[in-house]
């Protein structure tokens, strides 16, 4: 899972492709436009017009396929629910509950993939309560250090035998080792309030305004949005009866 | 199941516009509630947030699947119920922007896995000091995991009702809900049954570790300790009963 989490935090300051250059805000609207298309339109054409371009989208932003592929699979759990409630003679009303979470989740995994996390969580901070927004920064630092605390604390687990044990002395056991780990978090988060301190926090993370800063690559992003706006009027009339 | 997290594009927008609502009047008024907590509090928040994420992450292996856990109970019973909804939904936010359930449902997501953890220390500190810290924790991590796993599903259960062109209307989906009636309660209640059971272990194991290492991050009266030099713990959320 760390593997995850820092792939994608190191694709996203360190990738060369269009969609890295273009601004945050510009590929947050487009994100937004994206999923608000996929939940709203009725047109199983739009949606999988707009599933190959969220493909398209991942792809020329180089992100992993395994990314991609957990991405895509993850909805689908919840979706074969109903899915399973609307099979009928057709395949449209399924096929469109099945490309609806892809496509918004695929949209997600690239403006995550493409956006360093400051500056994707700067303009959020700016809508939430200040505790929250900080809150957002200061968990998702936390992730990094914390995911490797418990991936140890697992491997140790595991060589002590605990695993081996029955499943009720097993979560026991694991409960106590994830007490060291809230240990650990407590340890941390106080030397990290003192950083704080120390560099002069007065009561807001700064969320900085690079994320407006509009540049010649947000041409495509706005190429990308006329794209699903094409697609309703092109496709829109292909749907469900 | 109570992080089975609902994906975009599937439920009626009733529900979802209802959960953002919601969940928007909860937000503000934990900020409300915490206003007087400074960012000590804020960093050990942040730090549970970042171990429940690490956490989520961990398939411990029961038999033939794997089970993952959510640590939403004993989050609850540390950081109060303001604190532990924001970090709730600060977890369910960021599992959105890794395509781990939706945007317009993060407002759904996050009050499945906040009800649960809100609920959690008031139980805790009504049990505590008959039944100890370690067996106290683990009632409040069994009350959190059936609130948010009963919340999941009635919210499941109601969408697939209401949304057009469901069961009732098509005779394989009605025969479908006929075999879900009759088999679906002695498959989910057993698998609900185990996880809840897991989890308490959990939260057992991680109150009973607590408890003996440091009785000062619980939250009611603490146990006099023999490190009477430790630094306190930061203080419990203000306005959290």
């Amino acid at each position: 899972m760390i593997n995850t989490f820092a792939q994608i935090d190191y694709l996203a300051s360190s990738g060369q492709s269009v969609w890295h250059r273009s601004s945050a805000f510009a590929k947050l609207l487009l994100t937004g436009w994206y999923v608000g298309l996929a939940v709203a339109t009725p047109s199983w054409g739009v949606l999988v017009l707009l599933l190959v371009t969220a493909l398209a989208l991942c792809v020329s932003a180089r992100v992993p396929r395994r990314l991609m592929l957990a991405a895509a699979s993850t909805p689908l759990m919840f979706s074969l629910i109903f899915v399973f409630a609307h099979i009928q003679a057709d395949w449209d009303e399924p096929l469109i509950l099945i490309a609806r979470p892809m496509v918004a989740s695929l949209t997600a995994v690239w403006l995550v993939s493409t956006t360093p996390y400051p500056d994707l969580f700067a303009p959020l901070s700016r809508v939430l309560p200040r505790g929250v927004g900080d809150s957002l920064f200061l968990t998702y630092r936390a992730v990094f250090a914390l995911l490797a605390r418990v991936e140890r604390m697992w491997s140790a687990l595991r060589l002590r035998g605990a695993m081996q044990r029955p499943v009720g002395q097993r979560f026991g056991l694991l409960g106590e080792a994830v007490g060291t780990v809230v240990l650990s978090g407590f340890d941390r988060s106080q030397r990290l309030y003192q950083a704080m301190q120390l560099r002069g926090h007065s009561g807001r993370i700064c969320g900085c305004r690079h994320y407006l800063e509009f540049t010649p690559e947000d041409f495509w992003v706005l190429v990308a949005g006329v794209w699903g706006l094409g697609a309703i009027f092109v496709l829109g009339h292909l749907r469900p009866e | 199941m109570s992080h089975l997290h609902i994906p975009d594009g599937i439920l009626p927008p009733l529900f979802w516009v209802s959960g953002l609502v919601i969940t928007a009047l909860l937000l503000f008024w934990s900020s409300s509630a915490n206003r007087r907590s400074g960012p000590r509090e804020l960093a050990f928040q942040s730090s549970l947030g970042g171990i429940m994420l690490a956490v989520m992450a961990l398939p411990v292996p029961i038999t033939a699947f794997d089970y993952c856990m959510t640590l939403a109970g004993p989050v609850g019973v540390l950081l109060g119920a303001g604190a532990a909804f924001q970090v709730s939904f600060v977890v369910t936010l960021i599992l959105a922007l890794l395509g781990q359930g939706g945007f317009t449902v993060v407002g759904l997501n996050s009050l499945v896995l906040g009800l649960g953890a809100m609920a959690a220390r008031p139980l805790y500190l009504a049990l505590a000091g008959g039944l100890g810290p370690a067996r106290a924790m683990a009632a409040a991590t069994a009350l959190s995991q059936l609130m948010s796993t009963v919340c999941w599903s009635a919210i499941l259960v109601a969408s697939v009702r209401l949304t057009p062109g469901v069961a009732g209307e098509h005779a394989v989906a009605e025969s479908l809900f006929r075999i879900w009636q009759q088999t679906g309660a002695a498959i989910v209640i057993p698998i609900l049954a185990l996880a809840v059971a897991l989890e308490s272990l959990l939260g057992y194991g991680l109150g009973h570790f607590l408890a003996r290492v440091r009785p000062d991050l619980l939250p009611g009266p603490t146990r006099p300790s023999s490190a009477s030099d430790r630094p306190a713990a930061p203080p419990a959320a203000s306005g959290s009963p």
